[in-house]
């Protein structure tokens, strides 16, 4: 697989149908046996926390939600781009104010820490066209983890 | 929700938690779970061999499964964890808050 791209709207089922996809592909063996079946849960579990923050927190306004997914295995690494068509918000304050602002044992908050800290690389901007594009990759020789207080 | 507790005595339930405990269905676990707590369990045992989705919101509910039992006396101890969960204990070093034990059958013995 050189790359495939996804596209979902309805944010009902958007969660299953993204799992689905990487089970898919996984036991297609699209992925190369570098990047191994650990990898691909990371990856996946990268995924899941973003369109979950998508699916709990995003602003569509009257627009009908779209959402686009790209992935591409290369080796020991797979870049991922989501795009949506959401409002948008502002992820690097929001991580600067959550690394510091944990509670022991949270019940929230830990979602996009957790996505941050699964990827080797990570941007979030604005396109020209209005939409929100989200970018990373992870990558098998990372071994990350995250801080959480215990 | 698709998971089900299945009691193993007055103080013990296993928690066989199914194919995901995530964002959708993480607030019915936790009144679930509260339900036993409030009945006299102390000791919960989460069955993982089914599940291919653990995520941040589901993994704080047992967060709060555990401050919820442990000043009782009681634990949570993970079993038959799945490689997606287990990827998930990795990354959040969870490891070094809750037993985990190969199968129910080992979980049931270390858990009287």
């Amino acid at each position: 697989m050189n790359s495939a791209r996804q596209q979902f709207g309805d944010l009902e089922r958007v969660i299953d149908e993204v799992h689905a996809l990487f089970d898919h592909w996984e036991n297609s063996g699209v992925f190369s046996p570098a990047f191994d079946a650990d990898k691909v849960q990371l990856m996946k579990l990268a995924v899941h926390e973003w369109l979950a923050n998508l699916v709990q927190h995003a602003h569509f306004g009257d627009r009908t939600p779209e959402i686009h997914m790209d992935v591409t295995p290369n080796g020991k690494r797979v870049r991922c781009v989501i795009v949506d068509n959401s409002d948008g918000f502002d992820l690097g304050t929001y991580l600067n104010e959550r690394r510091g602002a944990l509670p022991v044992l949270p019940e929230r908050g830990m979602g996009l820490l957790m996505l941050d800290a699964a990827t080797e690389y990570m941007n979030y901007h604005r396109d020209d066209d209005g939409c929100h594009r989200l970018e990373f990759s992870v990558s098998a020789d990372e071994d990350p983890w995250l801080n959480i207080p215990f | 929700m698709n998971f089900t507790v299945e009691s193993w005595n007055q103080q013990t339930v296993v928690v066989h938690v199914g194919k995901a405990l995530d964002f959708r269905n993480a607030s019915d676990f936790k009144a679930a779970c509260q339900e036993q707590v409030r009945a006299g369990v102390r000791n919960f045992v989460l069955d993982f061999s089914e599940t291919g989705i653990l995520d941040s919101t589901g993994l704080g509910s047992i967060f709060s499964l555990y401050r919820q039992v442990s000043p009782l006396d009681g634990q949570v101890v993970f079993a038959a964890v799945s490689r997606p969960v287990q990827v998930v204990v990795q990354l959040t070093r969870t490891y070094k808050v809750f037993r985990q034990f190969p199968s129910l059958d080992a979980a049931r013995e270390a858990v009287k």
